[in-house]
């Protein structure tokens, strides 16, 4: 081993590597960690230490000093260096990552004698270590938290040089105070491997099949919305892009109305739009209700039509009306329908609905029955469903029935649900228990009273 | 529905929120001895120097809020963030090294105020420490918090003692409105003490970190702000009616420097007779304990900033030793060194507040820098026209900390 290969085996650690890599273990899989790799911790090189270094051609002789080291997103759950920007002289160069001969702990050295320099520009798939991601806020998916990254940690792998690893220890930010050598010296404390982590510094959203995206989508969306809600601005609509929609969309109901409406002002009308189109429309049309006239216009426009018109209806509607706290979705079957095509049906909008049952209308389109899921379970699956329909026949209030008595239906019944119709006694949606709490919840459980309370 | 909440929470906000704290706690031991001073030594000729440190508290306290409220992250953690490990760790220390001091100058109320009834600052420093750790440690100060809250707003009562003190209303006009002063040590002295304590460092990390803390969003932006101007102006309101109230009273009387409580005690006398040192002994510690209580807090907030976990303070002392260190460090170190026999408490008090005029240049730099950064504040980001005018407070405070350091070499 030579004196410049940092060993993490040897490093003083105050919390053993093994711990970490463990409760990482069961995000990602032990085998696609690469920092698990005795082979790749002998040869990481600390960022930190490398920036202001030296850079120097074949020959040896300085060409200039390292200001940033540029990698490119992708596929990659290790996104690989693409190149340095080296200041020359007073000028600012970009180098191809491709010329990179070797890469040690105080210079780089690179392939040829004569380098050819280019000004750089900034694409979108790439992001710059120093400027975006070193001390910036990353997501520690295993330890659902916002840290602050203090080191980056690179090393060659699959014929590149990559970063493998972050430092999020407080140790090595201290370090990274002194000069010379011992500024440079990689203090393993703490660190993370890349594909656990979720690195905020691309908003282009091209961060999608990396390991941090697997580790991201096995989080409770309860969690999930609270790493959101620790974030804000760029960084917010980073880690929104890096979500499946569908898991971003739950997250989203489990937000505080105001967070939803702040982050919803971060995103494009389109990305907004997909996602308000993936949520509970009641959900919805509560969080497009208090926009600005012209942002709500704006995110409906980019909407399917159908689900605008839907959400428009919603919105116009009173907090205070069955109108307004209703979910419009809803399982539609016709009384001649078999019982296995409704169950059918309920498998097919499994993902979105929390339907526990289907509701029968005529050819009229009016309500004749709700019939829970159990009874199809039991009944037979060629039988017809008039032969279920009967009493009890669900509850059924207005459209403009005021929350009074929609409470008041509620406490008659004891049931779960109740279907709203309106006037031509058509079903328009219905109101679930979890929607009355939500209404019924007191508002100043909000505002002032957020927070750690950490701060008087 | 929205509507009856934001009320609600005007309503709160205005009553006690971050920017009244702060503005109230702008207003302890420290602040009121070298308003004082101020008063007593130079009459109404420097009230222009709180008036220009009271528009520089409101645009930079307004500022702080803006910046926590946009980028949801505390002041250190964005100096960390954006000038990496060195900047970070440098503004840091000054912020700690600042809040030392001044948590120092709390101590320092406190002893004051038991000298003047003759309890040794022996009994009443080490109390004070043991009732700030005990309320702190226990994690549940708002209603304690409340009562120090009333007691400091003993203050007010200056406002009420400087129209009973028959001021020379003209003199405090041209006081206010025509810049001048002696070109002596002294003056400049107070002048940097005035605008060190005024828009003290721990302030603007505090109101920043608060909007981080409590989540709020730009919603309540607008309220955050009143709040910030409400409690920023209290400050300078407050330290006017000082100014002028010593004045009319100390400066008149020929009590030109005040080396001792019951002498600054004196000024109140107009209001409050023979009852003056006792309104002024419970107002110091009030306004002492409100901040020795939130100072090493926000510290330590601060701190967490730096490592990049600030959120774990609710943790216990294993979770969160920095915390706990750092708090328990700055209490003992800073209430000791009020023990230290024969230390004189009123130059102390001042000479806190010059440390923090010094320590705040590299923190107004920093965000300064931050609130032109648009990757950061997105459409927040400073006009062309505000930094022109933070600039302008950034030199006036160099000017300040510069023209002192002249006169100290100068000897």
């Amino acid at each position: 081993m030579s004196a410049d290969t940092i060993s993490l085996m040897k490093a003083p650690t105050k919390k053993p590597i093994a711990r970490v890599v463990n409760t990482v273990e069961r995000a990602v899989g032990r085998r696609d960690l690469v920092l698990a790799r005795k082979g790749i911790r002998d040869s990481v090189v600390s960022l930190a230490g490398l920036l202001g270094c030296p850079v120097t051609n074949e020959d040896g002789r300085e060409i200039g000093r390292l200001v940033d080291v540029v990698v490119k997103h992708g596929q990659d759950a290790y996104p690989p260096v693409s190149g340095l920007i080296v200041k020359v002289g007073l000028r600012r160069s970009f180098i191809d990552g491709a010329r990179i001969a070797k890469l040690e702990r105080h210079q780089i050295q690179l392939s040829s004698t004569t380098i050819n320099l280019t000004d750089y520009k900034r694409r979108s798939d790439e992001s710059l270590l120093d400027a975006d991601v070193l001390d910036h806020q990353i997501v520690d998916v295993n330890g659902l938290r916002v840290v602050r990254s203090s080191d980056l940690y690179l090393a060659p792998l699959d014929k590149e040089i990559r970063v493998v690893g972050v430092d999020i220890s407080f140790v090595t930010f201290l370090r990274r105070i002194f000069p010379g050598a011992l500024g440079r010296r990689a203090t393993p404390q703490h660190v993370l491997d890349w594909a656990t982590v979720a690195s905020l510094a691309d908003t282009s959203g091209v961060v999608r099949t990396s390991g941090s995206k697997t580790a991201l989508s096995q989080l409770r969306p309860a969690d999930l919305a609270d790493l959101i809600e620790d974030l804000a601005g760029r960084e917010q609509s980073a880690l929104i892009e890096m979500l499946d929609p569908e898991l971003a969309a739950d997250a989203l109901e489990e937000m505080e109305d105001e967070e939803l409406q702040g982050l919803l002002r971060g995103l494009s009308e389109g990305r907004a739009a997909e996602l308000l189109s993936r949520m509970e429309p009641d959900e919805s049309a509560e969080v497009l209700r208090d926009l600005s006239d012209e942002h709500r216009e704006d995110i409906l426009k980019a909407m399917d039509v159908k689900m605008a018109k839907q959400l428009r209806q919603l919105i116009a509607f009173d907090e205070t009306l069955a109108g307004g706290i209703m979910t419009t979705h809803m399982v539609f079957a016709q009384e001649n329908d078999t019982v296995a095509q409704a169950l059918a049906r309920l498998v097919e909008h499994r993902d979105r609905d929390i339907s526990d049952g289907v509701v029968i209308v005529d050819s009229k389109g009016k309500l004749i029955d709700h019939i829970q899921i159990i009874e199809l379970v039991a009944a037979k699956s060629t039988a017809l469903l008039n032969t279920l329909i009967g009493p009890p026949y669900p509850t059924s209030v207005q459209i403009d029935s005021p929350l009074e008595e929609v409470i008041e239906e509620f406490s008659n019944n004891r049931g779960a649900s109740i279907v709203v119709i309106d006037e031509k006694g058509k079903p328009v949606g219905r109101i679930l228990a979890d929607d009355l709490v939500d209404a019924l919840k007191p508002e100043e459980q909000q505002g002032l009273s957020k927070g750690t309370g950490a701060l008087s | 529905m929205t509507t009856t909440r934001k009320i609600r929470l005007a309503a709160l906000l205005s009553v006690m929120g971050p920017g009244i704290i702060a503005g109230l706690s702008d207003d302890d031991p420290a602040g009121i001895t070298t308003y004082s001073q101020l008063g007593a030594k130079f009459g109404y000729q420097m009230l222009w120097v709180l008036v220009l440190s009271t528009i520089a508290l409101v645009i930079f306290q307004d500022l702080g809020a803006r910046i926590g409220v946009v980028t949801r992250q505390g002041l250190i953690g964005l100096v960390r963030q954006k000038y990496g490990a060195r900047s970070g760790t440098l503004s840091a220390s000054a912020l700690i090294i600042a809040n030392f001091g001044t948590l120092t100058a709390e101590f320092a109320g406190i002893a004051v105020a038991g000298e003047l009834f003759g309890i040794s600052r022996f009994i009443t420093v080490p109390a004070g420490a043991l009732v700030v750790s005990f309320l702190v440690l226990r994690g549940s100060f708002a209603n304690v918090e409340k009562v120090f809250f009333a007691l400091s707003a003993i203050f007010i009562s200056y406002i009420v003692a400087g129209f009973m003190a028959h001021p020379d209303w003209g003199q405090a006009v041209r006081g206010v409105f025509v810049p001048s002063m002696p070109f002596t040590h002294d003056a400049i002295y107070l002048a940097t003490a005035t605008l060190g304590t005024t828009l003290a460092p721990w302030g603007l990390a505090f109101i920043q970190s608060y909007a981080v803390d409590k989540r709020l969003t730009r919603d309540d932006l607008k309220l955050l702000r009143i709040d910030v101007w409400t409690g920023s102006l209290l400050t300078g309101i407050i330290g006017f009616f000082v100014v002028i109230t010593c004045a009319a009273t100390l400066n008149k009387q020929g009590i030109t420097d005040i080396t001792d409580a019951s002498q600054a005690a004196q000024a109140l006398e107009p209001l409050a007779g023979t009852l003056a040192k006792a309104l002024f002994a419970i107002g110091l510690v009030g306004a002492a304990l409100l901040a020795a209580s939130i100072l090493p807090l926000s510290t330590a907030y601060s701190v967490g900033d730096l490592t990049g976990q600030p959120a774990a303070l609710d943790d216990g002392p294993k979770e969160a030793p920095l915390f706990y260190a750092t708090f328990g460090v700055m209490t003992v170190l800073a209430s000791g060194l009020i023990l230290i026999p024969g230390l004189p408490l009123i130059k102390v008090l001042v000479f806190t507040q010059i440390l923090n005029a010094i320590l705040l240049l590299p923190l107004l730099l920093f965000m300064f820098g931050i609130s032109k950064d648009e990757r950061l504040m997105g459409e927040f980001a400073s006009s062309s026209r505000m930094r022109i005018v933070y600039g302008a407070i950034i030199a006036l405070v160099a000017t300040c900390v510069l023209a002192l350091l002249w006169f100290s070499l100068k000897g």
